[in-house]
């Protein structure tokens, strides 16, 4: 009895723990926001979030918006969050339908990390792509080669939000 | 007409202009007389074969001049004299022998006098009695002109009925059969109509309606009812008139006045006045005379008895109203003239209704004297037994509500109160509680609407009514005894099932009352708490309740809490154990600080031992961490700090804590600024000693609560201020010459005597202290009032160290202090609401910013639900907030409206 209810309490915790964890974690974004990321939970349940990021200035993503989906699971923050990009992207790590490849969001994830964090990374991601293990190997050639070009499918894939609803 | 004329008129009859003259005598008849009769003779009639027409002719004429009335203006007297055989046999032969009138041509001789009467009286004397109508009757002449009126008219009735009687009726009794008897003109009945009864009752009602035409009717019935009015007010003794009369001083003797009125009353029945017309007018006047026999009896209201009237009302009904009724009845000959079971009882609730509305019309009045009024509260629950009662109260009550309760003009704690008093008056009206539900809604609505209502509520409730200094801990002093004296009551049923419907073995259920509405609730007991308690959601009233006991905690002075104490425990029964954990752990705190307190000091010996008096006020200067609780028992405290004197000689200062567990107390006031340096050297000292004891607990010291006593020496006075504020404290310390400044100060009094003190700016106690300049400035206001600061020059202020008897200093000192108490009512201990939307609005901006974002655009209400669920601790605003947030972010471009309550990111 005793050893089922600790091994809930450390190793996956009830959907209400998950909740509040989450719950403090939106708290702490709003007393503290990152300029150019927000992140909100969609309904009560708090298990599914949008995140918004801005593209860092000096790169092709500069001055564009990107709207983010995020899934947390019931083990959360034992398990990483499921994070998708639901603007449309060209970026070497970023397939078509939106998955992401980065190590932090597979085996290096650790509970440590917070939405806040994932973010942030997910931001320089777009600045500093690991063209060593692309999703996208047109975009990983084009990065190294032409920029300018790479520019251009940027800018030609990208979708506002508007767009986007529309 | 003499004798002589009438002789000689039996012979040779004279032409006249009169409708009375027959057919002209002169005129021949063209027929035969019949052989061997004479011709032309005055005695035709009796000449058997003669022409019938000529007969009756000359019957007619004999008859007709016989009867015909007087031409000459009043004069009643008849000389008629004894009627002749020739006549008695004209009208004989007229009203029973051949003259008879066959057919409808030919008049007969009852219609002619009928005619005559009507024409006697057209000449002579409608104009008469319309003369008394001409002008407007005055009240006080009523009775006088029906007098007349009935006078008048009952002397010409007499003057028509005489000949009539005397002449007309034995002839026709005699074809009857019934010669013999004559009878008496008014025992005849329509229904054992003999002919000439027949006759009689027509002639009676022709001559009548000939005088209710010249008659006003509607004035006539009126007045009629007037004198019938006043005649019930007079009989009755009422003071209250719906004529203004002012009954006189002298009681009237009430036989003689009864037997006044009986007789107007018969005689104008006999005139032929006392009809439906009398009857309705009758009817009229009983109506007003309940009316007014109620609002001159009953209206007042028994303040000592305390009990209803409505026994006696139906009483006088029965004993009083119904003879009275009787009699006129009688005397208007009513059929029947007596009052049915029925009736009685149709009156008696009809008097009741009226006592009832009149009663309801006050109610107000009456609920507010509650318990006094009880007498009257009585009446109307009698009353509501009537239909429609309800109805008219609660529509009445409620008008009366909003006019005279539920308005800005009038202080929440009246309206407590008045719901107080309605919820006990209601009580005893209506049981079941269907009317109070009712009537109480629209004011239950109101409280909710006012802001100060769950304070004043808790804080009555906190209130000892025996405490004569009971609202110390209440800034504005609003309190409601009513409240206060609701908790002292014992309330040993308090205990509501909350399954009750579902309870089987009650033997007394009752259904719920078939007016009530759908959310009607049974309150068994009569406990006004636990009508104030439910006027919210039992959450939003702890939290409140929280609040308010956190302040008055740390208000309060009593180092045993023994009233708190006995307080919690009263709402903990009413409102369950296990709510107010909070409110408990609070008072426990409280009660350890003071344990803690002497152990640490017993522990210190000398530091921080007050010197003589241990009950020195306290400065208790609160510590707790605004920023997130990691943890709720890693204890965040606040202390309670024990100091005495500062100023100059700064001799030993005194220091008690109070440690507050935050995660269970309300948002404090946390100013923050710079004690005195003793002080914080004591805090340091006691911060230490704490650690040892209550093992690695961090203190955290709120500065702003708490109060302190300081002695003040001045070169000429010494002076000694208690339950100062910590800030007020700090500000007149900050008066001390600081160590750099000693000589300063000392060479400058040398060089200017007197005013040897420092002076010190705004700016710099500013910076000194590391306070708000708000509460600086409301410090020193304190100061300047109790004659120790004066303003040198604007914002610059120094101490006065000798008093003297400046005009200036005594006014502006005054001028001060009435500022300082205005400033003091609005401090208080716990964070409104307003502050909390002030501390937490960029938070909660960057909630709304974020949501706006990730989620699209969204309106206030998803917005306000968002926020309700999303932010840690609650969010207890509304839209108004939301609102007032959205515009402000408008303002920094943040967000866009996109109309309607649609808000979106500006791009």
């Amino acid at each position: 009895m005793a050893l089922s209810s600790n091994t809930r309490a450390n190793g996956g915790g009830s959907s209400a723990t998950v909740a509040q964890r989450l719950q403090k974690e939106l708290m702490d974004i709003m007393m503290s926001p990152t300029p150019g990321i927000t992140a909100f939970p969609d309904d009560e349940n708090m298990s599914q979030w949008t995140a918004t990021i801005e593209g860092p200035t000096e790169t092709p993503y500069a001055a564009l918006t990107f709207k983010l989906s995020m899934e947390f699971a019931a083990n959360y923050p034992y398990a990483p969050p499921r994070v998708l990009f639901k603007t449309p992207i060209y970026h070497p790590n970023v397939d078509f339908s939106g998955r992401i490849c980065l190590d932090i969001l597979k085996d290096k994830w650790s509970a440590i990390y917070n939405i806040n964090s994932v973010l942030l990374s997910l931001q320089s991601l777009l600045g500093e792509p690991n063209n060593s293990s692309p999703l996208n190997a047109q975009a990983a050639e084009l990065w190294d080669s032409d920029q300018a070009a790479f520019k251009q499918h940027v800018l030609a894939r990208h979708k506002t939000p508007e767009e986007l609803d529309a | 007409m003499d004798y002589k004329s009438r002789v000689f008129a039996s012979v040779f009859p004279i032409p006249s202009l009169s409708h009375t003259t027959p057919t002209p005598i002169a005129t021949p008849d063209l027929a035969y007389t019949a052989p061997g009769s004479s011709f032309g003779s005055p005695f035709a009639s009796n000449v058997s074969g003669q022409h019938r027409a000529i007969q009756r002719n000359l019957a007619w004429s004999t008859a007709t001049r016989f009867l015909s009335l007087p031409k000459s203006n009043r004069s009643f007297d008849l000389h008629r004299g004894q009627r002749s055989n020739e006549v008695q046999d004209a009208i004989y032969y007229l009203l029973v022998g051949d003259g008879k009138s066959e057919h409808d041509g030919e008049e007969g001789l009852v219609e002619w006098y009928t005619n005559e009467a009507r024409l006697h009286f057209a000449n002579s004397m409608r104009s008469a009695v319309k003369d008394l109508w001409r002008k407007k009757i005055d009240l006080r002449h009523a009775w006088d002109v029906l007098h007349e009126v009935q006078r008048m008219l009952e002397q010409v009735q007499n003057l028509y009925l005489q000949p009539f009687t005397d002449h007309i009726l034995p002839f026709l009794y005699q074809s009857d059969g019934s010669s013999s008897t004559l009878r008496a003109s008014k025992v005849a009945g329509h229904g054992q109509a003999g002919v000439a009864d027949a006759a009689f009752w027509k002639f009676r009602r022709d001559i009548h309606a000939v005088f209710a035409h010249c008659l006003p009717l509607k004035r006539f019935s009126k007045t009629l009812s007037y004198v019938l009015y006043d005649a019930g007010c007079r009989l009755f003794h009422i003071y209250v008139r719906h004529d203004g009369v002012q009954p006189s001083t002298t009681p009237e003797d009430t036989k003689t006045f009864r037997q006044r009125m009986t007789s107007l009353l018969q005689g104008l029945e006999r005139v032929g006045l006392g009809g439906d017309n009398a009857q309705k007018a009758f009817a009229h006047a009983m109506d007003k005379l309940l009316d007014s026999f109620i609002a001159s009896h009953y209206l007042k209201v028994d303040w000592y008895s305390k009990k209803s009237v409505a026994p006696h009302l139906r009483m006088w009904i029965q004993h009083g109203f119904c003879p009275l009724v009787e009699l006129v009845m009688e005397c208007l000959r009513c059929d029947p003239s007596t009052v049915q079971p029925t009736e009685l009882q149709q009156w008696q609730e009809m008097a009741l209704g009226r006592l009832g509305r009149a009663r309801v019309d006050n109610l107000f009045e009456f609920v507010i004297n509650w318990d006094k009024s009880l007498g009257a509260i009585l009446d109307i629950k009698e009353y509501l037994k009537l239909t429609n009662a309800k109805q008219y109260l609660i529509a009445n009550f409620s008008q009366h509500i909003s006019r005279r309760l539920l308005h800005p003009g009038v202080t929440t704690t009246y309206i407590l109160d008045v719901y107080i008093f309605i919820i006990r008056a209601f009580h005893e009206l209506e049981p079941k509680g269907v009317l109070l539900e009712r009537v109480a809604r629209p004011i239950r609505r109101y409280l909710k609407e006012r802001e100060d209502t769950a304070r004043i509520i808790i804080s009555s409730l906190l209130t000892e009514v025996n405490d004569e200094t009971g609202n110390v801990f209440v800034s504005g002093g609003e309190l409601s005894s009513e409240i206060a004296g609701e908790m002292q009551r014992p309330f040993a049923n308090f205990h509501q099932d909350a399954d009750e419907e579902l309870n089987w073995g009650d033997m007394n259920w009752q259904p719920v009352p078939i007016d009530a509405s759908p959310d009607y609730k049974k309150s068994k007991v009569e406990d006004v708490i636990w009508f104030l308690l439910t006027l919210w959601e039992r959450e939003d009233f702890i939290n409140e309740l929280r609040n308010i006991f956190g302040e008055h905690l740390l208000r309060c002075q009593d180092p045993e809490y023994e009233k708190e104490i006995r307080l919690l425990e009263l709402i903990k029964i009413r409102l369950g154990d296990d709510k107010l954990q909070a409110c408990e752990v609070m008072l426990r705190d409280v009660l350890d600080s003071k344990r803690i307190n002497a152990s640490i000091r017993a522990d210190s010996g000398n530091l921080l031992q007050t010197p003589d008096h241990t009950q020195h006020p306290e400065t208790p200067e609160g510590a707790g961490p605004r920023t997130p609780r990691t943890r709720r028992l890693t204890t965040s405290a606040r202390s309670r700090l024990q100091s005495t004197p500062l100023s100059k000689p700064p001799e030993q200062a005194a220091l008690n804590a109070q440690i507050l567990s935050s995660y269970f107390w309300p948002l404090l006031r946390d100013d923050q600024f710079l004690v005195p340096a003793q002080i914080q050297k004591l805090q340091k000292e006691y911060e230490g000693r704490f650690e040892r004891i209550k093992g690695m607990r961090k203190l955290n010291w709120m500065n702003a609560l708490g109060d302190g006593t300081v002695t003040l020496e001045f070169e000429d006075r010494t002076e000694e201020f208690e339950g100062l504020t910590t800030w007020q404290v700090s500000v007149v310390y900050a008066f001390q010459p600081q160590p750099g400044e000693e000589k300063v100060a000392g060479a400058k009094g040398k060089g200017k005597g007197k005013d040897s003190s420092l002076s010190r700016t705004i700016t710099q106690l500013e910076e000194m202290l590391e306070m708000e300049e708000s509460l600086i400035r409301q410090a020193i206001a304190f100061w300047v009032g109790k004659s120790v600061l004066r303003e040198e020059s604007p914002d610059t202020y120094s101490v006065i160290e000798s008093r003297s008897t400046s005009a200036a200093d005594e006014d502006a000192a005054a001028a001060a202090e009435e500022l300082a108490t205005v400033q003091a009512a609005q401090s208080t201990t716990v964070k409104s609401q307003a502050d909390l939307l002030t501390d937490k609005k960029p938070v909660y901006m960057s909630f709304i910013f974020g949501m706006l974002t990730n989620q699209g655009n969204l309106p206030t209400m998803r917005i306000l639900m968002m926020m309700r669920m999303m932010v840690q601790g609650g969010f207890p605003f509304g839209t108004e907030e939301i609102k007032g947030m959205l515009v402000e972010m408008e303002k920094e471009g943040k967000v866009v409206p996109l109309g309607g309550e649609l808000w979106g990111i500006k791009k």
